[in-house]
């Protein structure tokens, strides 16, 4: 709790920090608004010209976008310790700081960073959202907000854990991989469609390797009544779960990383 | 002349060192390609359009292959004009609009080129409508190469314009983005310019952005027919005239008002 308390704190002051240049904040947030806007034109575009993705129609195609905008990015919200700024802290020597002090060097880093502008890249993904589900025609209960939530949370923890493996390789190698950014911002960029319309191999990749399918597509489906690969409910609410299975083994992994870890000296 | 030419060859040859970034840059890359490649064939199979899908594929790769033509910066110039260091340039004999030019032109060729070709050498061993197609005509990959070079001509005057507007505002972030955003639209690297709704391509492609890589991609692709060639060269020429011409004015105006930021 302390240490929630403490999390909490620090994004306070960091948008505090971010909020005192608030021109340079303003022109950001409004590039974020106007680049992702751009991601859904696309989408629309799309929409526009092939009308249906298989058997998705267009309505789904924004919700499975909204879906992605919304847990991508409000990780990079929450997460920039470690969806950004991790490698420059490896290879400036500024984790080095964190290694002395009483808490958790995993805390301390993700109390390190705040991406605020992506703020309008949520409402972006929180727009398609509405559109997707009035398009659709979906009837909300319950069961299905909570799904929706579940997929959320459970989406964030995926994509944090898969920023942690570009993390534990920056700590071996002081370059940073860019290959990594192919199960990030690739998995990003694939998986705000549907699984089921890629071939095999890709498939495979996004299901067992970066759960995308799982956390977001699984319980996605089934809210919009058209189940995938017509497995029945109770895989809506067990599946998401491999986000939450993803994170705890990549913290293992990282902590030790960190036993390995070699300060750059500078 | 000479000096903007051993500028080129200079920056050609540290290009040339950075093997280990080219291989990951282009493995990520070739993810993105089949991506995409792979999507768009899940939506042909719904509804054929009236550009075949081989067509699209390649379009895809090409732009793929030379991605980084179009998003390269010249990391120095930015760092040298938020610590003040630009004002040793200013102290150099020659022009530093054509100086900065002739440096990010040879890093967007060489660059892109050390990636183009292992990956379109890849790509066209994939299946068809999958990889990359042979040209319709020999012709059309001799239009192609021209139309290409005038391309990369006005993607450095554009880049410059950027770095312009950097040097007034001094974070560029927001601008970059923005103006980032509008080429990676407009270029067709989002979503190739052939797929956009026919009224927006009847306007789309006469702006500057659709000559970068669309029209290469195009007369390469034989959307655009070799007879029309010199119309689409007119084109790019005029569009790298006016951004050259735009960005050196812009850079002139930038050297009068500049305020060194000491240190």
């Amino acid at each position: 709790m302390n240490t929630l308390r403490l999390y909490v704190k620090s994004i306070g002051m960091l948008l505090r920090s971010h909020l005192q240049y608030p021109s340079s904040f303003i022109m950001q947030t409004l590039a974020q608004l106007v680049m992702e806007g751009g991601e859904m034109m696309v989408v629309i575009l799309l929409v526009d010209r092939f009308d249906n993705l298989k058997h998705w129609s267009g309505g789904n195609l924004y919700f499975f976008f909204g879906l992605m905008a919304v847990s991508f990015y409000l990780t990079e919200f929450f997460g920039r310790g470690i969806t950004g700024d991790f490698p420059s802290m490896v290879r400036t020597g500024r984790l080095d700081t964190f290694l002395v002090r009483p808490r958790g060097v995993l805390t301390q880093v993700f109390c390190g960073g705040t991406d605020p502008r992506r703020i309008t890249c949520i409402a972006v993904g929180v727009a398609a959202l509405i559109m997707g589900s009035i398009l659709s025609g979906i009837s909300w209960n319950i069961f299905k907000v909570l799904i929706l939530i579940e997929s959320i949370a459970m989406s964030c923890l995926l994509i944090l854990g898969l920023f942690m493996i570009e993390a534990i390789f920056s700590i071996f190698s002081v370059k940073s991989v860019e290959l990594v950014n192919a199960i990030t911002y690739g998995g990003r960029s694939a998986c705000q469609y549907p699984i089921d319309v890629y071939p095999l191999p890709l498939r495979a990749l996004f299901t067992v390797v970066a759960p995308f399918a799982l956390t977001m597509h699984v319980p996605a489906s089934w809210i919009l009544d058209k189940p995938l690969y017509g497995w029945p409910l109770w895989t809506a609410f067990v599946t998401p779960l491999s986000g939450a299975v993803v994170f705890t083994v990549m913290t293992c992994f990282f902590h030790l990383a960190l036993r390995h870890y070699r300060s750059t000296g500078s | 002349m000479r000096g903007y030419i051993s500028v080129f060859k200079m920056r050609l040859r540290m290009e040339l060192q950075y093997r280990g970034a080219m291989i990951g840059g282009i493995l990520c890359q070739m993810f993105f390609g089949i991506v995409l490649v792979a999507l768009y064939n899940a939506l042909y199979e719904g509804k054929p359009q009236s550009v075949p899908i081989e067509n699209v594929a390649t379009y895809v790769w090409l732009q793929q292959a030379f991605f980084r033509m179009l998003l390269a910066t010249d990391p120095d110039l930015v760092d040298k004009i938020r610590s003040g260091d630009i004002s040793y340039d200013l102290c150099r004999p020659v022009n530093m609009y054509g100086f900065y030019y002739a440096r990010i032109m040879a890093q967007k060729l060489m660059g892109s080129l050390m990636r183009a070709i292992p990956m379109l050498a890849v790509a066209a061993f994939l299946p068809k409508g999958w990889g990359v197609s042979a040209p319709t005509s020999a012709l059309g990959l001799l239009a192609a190469i021209p139309a290409l070079f005038l391309g990369l001509l006005c993607i450095c005057a554009l880049e410059n314009i950027t770095m312009a507007f950097t040097m007034k505002t001094l974070d560029p972030r927001g601008m970059q983005a923005l103006l980032n955003l509008l080429m990676m639209t407009l270029s067709g690297n989002l979503l190739p310019l052939t797929l956009f709704p026919d009224s927006w391509q009847k306007v789309i492609r006469f702006f500057p952005y659709a000559q970068l890589m669309d029209a290469p991609i195009r007369l390469y692709t034989g959307d655009f027919a070799v007879s029309d060639a010199i119309g689409i060269y007119a084109l790019q020429g005029f569009w790298a005239v006016v951004l050259i011409a735009l960005g050196m004015s812009m850079w002139n105006a930038n050297k009068k008002r500049m305020i060194v930021q000491g240190g």
